[in-house]
């Protein structure tokens, strides 16, 4: 029992950091049709930038405010650089970011070696709980990231940009005609997207070392859970994501650990092929002229 | 109509024809006594050239795109490997044997996987290939693991040993050409006219009677087909293979070459390979610069020539002759155009 619930902690603090991913693939994907592999990118970049933050000698917690500006202002500079003009062809977009992730991952091999990096755990406290161990780090970045993505729901449920940006996702073109500015909702999920990968991003290196090729297997969960999910669907993005963690959580504990990372594309593969449209539905993307 | 025929085929042997001296050329190589690490640079790029002949057939000409086909390349050589050590079966037989097991690998991840349709299809195909890997390296003793499969046999033709540098140089130059002309036939043939209807309108082919899903599977074993025997090749020239050798990674390597060279045109495979091969001996760059140099020319390639460099070569050329480009046969196949 003791084995069990560490599990489902452990679990959902990998959650975490999948959800944060899964969100921003899900909103670009749901806005734009861009299938942005680079990603995962985005979110090793954010735990570079907190570990260079770290090793500067700056505490934690303004690193991690480093990390998401970081990255939120490559997002920035990214849709409006590159994906801005894949916007009509969005398969374009597709290999714009799967060059995106070879120049980014080796970029900071170039920099900074492609050696494991990790920073000293910011917080160190285990709780004893009932003979259950509890790492009070993963607790903080599950509830970090409950209180990040209990905001963005508030934010686009109840907020006129919510709104707003719904209706985008929904009809890009009709919302375009009801005098939305969807290019402007298009650089403003970039940027939201980009910034919670950034946050993603120390999350994960507080829990693990990673390497500049952390992004490759953390996007392919992303997208496992956005699928999952429904692309273009939040609430089943985090549906998802607590799946997924939990099952990962149990098949570490009981001794399945070399196949952890399968069980995200198995889990993927099926649900494509019995519900393509992921288990809580979701847009196919937007319609245009194909 | 039977003139029309023969002028059709006279046009499209044409098209055929610049890559045959190319690789005419290419053959001669050896002649100028290249160095050892030259021969097998040039080996490695014919190798994945015969997979980009396929991935064209797929991307190209169908117009969808496999992220996972390195992974059918692996299938490829795995299958050669464990044929060689559990049965005996040599280079030549396992060839056939590789060809039809990655190509029922295609069919197995093809149809699930194109039920769901396009946008799905690129992350389907990437989730198996990272699945093959998980699984190769969990295989225990009968794929060995993370550290792979030794394959020691001799390859022979004729009774000449082919292990030697130049001879499997040429051998693989061979088969590249039979790969180029095998794609070129898929290419000119009725076959090859339906993929581009379904790549041009999927609706409207539909609608004519095609059946687009058996198509777009049937598409995607073909290519299947030229991964498994480019494995083979793989396996009998490193004598070792490891589940690294097929993951995510060589996939996007692939895509990135198809797509460098242009994937519509029977020039750009060959291209594509070459290319990316030996940029870095050009440039004199380490693997780490030349993986970034990739990226921007991918990236470049994709926002300025979206036809790939060898498209973009051939639409600069017959803007020149021409005087200006005609509008309506901009986004066609280059092959088409000419047709």
């Amino acid at each position: 029992m003791d084995i069990f619930i560490q599990q489902i902690l452990n679990g959902l603090s990998i959650a975490s950091v999948i959800t944060l991913i899964a969100i921003g693939v899900t909103l670009i994907f749901g806005l734009t049709g861009i299938i942005n592999f680079a990603h995962g990118e985005f979110l090793m970049i954010g735990g570079i930038v907190t570990w260079l933050a770290v090793s500067a000698g700056l505490g934690f917690p303004l690193a991690v405010v480093l990390a998401i500006l970081a990255v939120g202002l490559m997002g920035y500079i990214l849709e409006r650089g590159l994906f801005r003009f894949t916007l009509e062809r969005p398969t374009n977009g597709f290999i714009v970011s799967l060059g995106l992730i070879v120049v980014l991952q080796h970029v900071v091999v170039l920099f900074w070696n492609p050696n494991q990096k990790s920073i000293p755990r910011p917080l160190t406290t285990v709780w004893d709980v009932g003979g259950v161990r509890i790492a009070s780090v993963r607790v903080m970045v599950i509830l970090i990231t409950i209180a990040v993505v209990a905001l963005s729901f508030r934010m686009i449920t109840a907020s006129r940009y919510g709104r707003a940006l719904r209706a985008s996702v929904e009809d890009r073109d009709t919302a375009a005609l009801m005098g939305i500015p969807v290019r402007r909702y298009i650089t403003g999920v970039f940027v939201l997207g980009s910034a919670l990968a950034g946050l993603g991003g120390a999350l994960l290196i507080a829990l693990f070392p990673i390497t500049p090729f952390t992004g490759g297997t953390m996007v392919m969960k992303g997208f496992a859970v956005a699928l999952i999910g429904g692309l273009g669907n939040i609430y089943g993005a985090v549906a998802a994501g607590l799946i997924l963690g939990i099952v990962e959580g149990f098949s570490a504990g009981y001794g399945f650990s070399q196949w952890t990372d399968a069980y995200s594309f198995a889990l993927m593969i099926l649900v494509l092929i019995v519900r393509p449209h992921g288990l809580f539905g979701g847009t196919s993307g937007p319609r245009m002229a194909s | 109509m039977k003139e029309d025929r023969r002028a059709d085929l006279f046009e499209s042997l044409r098209s055929l024809l610049p890559v045959l001296v190319i690789l005419a050329l290419i053959a001669l190589v050896p002649l100028f006594s290249p160095s050892n690490r030259f021969l097998s640079l040039a080996i490695s790029a014919g190798i994945n050239v015969i997979a980009l002949y396929g991935l064209s057939v797929l991307f190209g000409q169908t117009g969808i795109l496999s992220m996972g086909h390195a992974a059918l390349v692996g299938v490829g050589a795995y299958a050669a490997a464990i044929l060689a050590r559990d049965f005996g079966i040599g280079f030549w037989l396992a060839l056939p044997a590789a060809a039809l097991a990655s190509a029922v690998f295609a069919m197995i991840v093809g149809i699930p996987s194109l039920r769901v349709g396009g946008h799905h299809f690129v992350i389907m195909t990437f989730a198996f290939g990272q699945l093959l890997a998980i699984v190769l390296t969990n295989g225990g003793d009968y794929t060995g693991a993370a550290t792979g499969l030794d394959i020691a046999g001799p390859v022979t033709l004729f009774g000449a040993d082919m292990t030697d540098l130049t001879r499997y140089y040429l051998m693989v130059v061979a088969f590249v050409t039979v790969a180029a002309v095998a794609s070129w036939a898929i290419i000119h043939s009725s076959y090859g006219r339906t993929l581009r209807a379904i790549r041009e309108n999927e609706k409207l082919a539909a609608s004519l009677g095609i059946n687009v899903g058996r198509h777009k599977i049937g598409a995607f074993v073909v290519s299947g087909i030229f991964a498994g025997i480019s494995g083979v090749l793989l396996a009998y020239f490193l004598g070792h293979i490891s589940p690294s050798q097929f993951s995510s990674f060589p996939s996007i390597y692939l895509a990135l070459m198809v797509m460098i060279g242009g994937a519509r045109l029977i020039e750009g495979p060959l291209a594509g390979g070459i290319l990316v091969a030996f940029l870095p001996e050009v440039l004199n760059l380490d693997p780490v610069q030349s993986r970034i140099v990739y990226g921007v020319c991918l990236i470049a390639v994709i926002m300025l020539l979206p036809d790939g460099l060898i498209g973009g070569i051939v639409r600069a050329l017959r803007a020149a002759f021409s005087g200006k480009p005609k509008q309506e046969t901009e986004d066609c196949d280059a092959a088409e155009v000419r047709q």
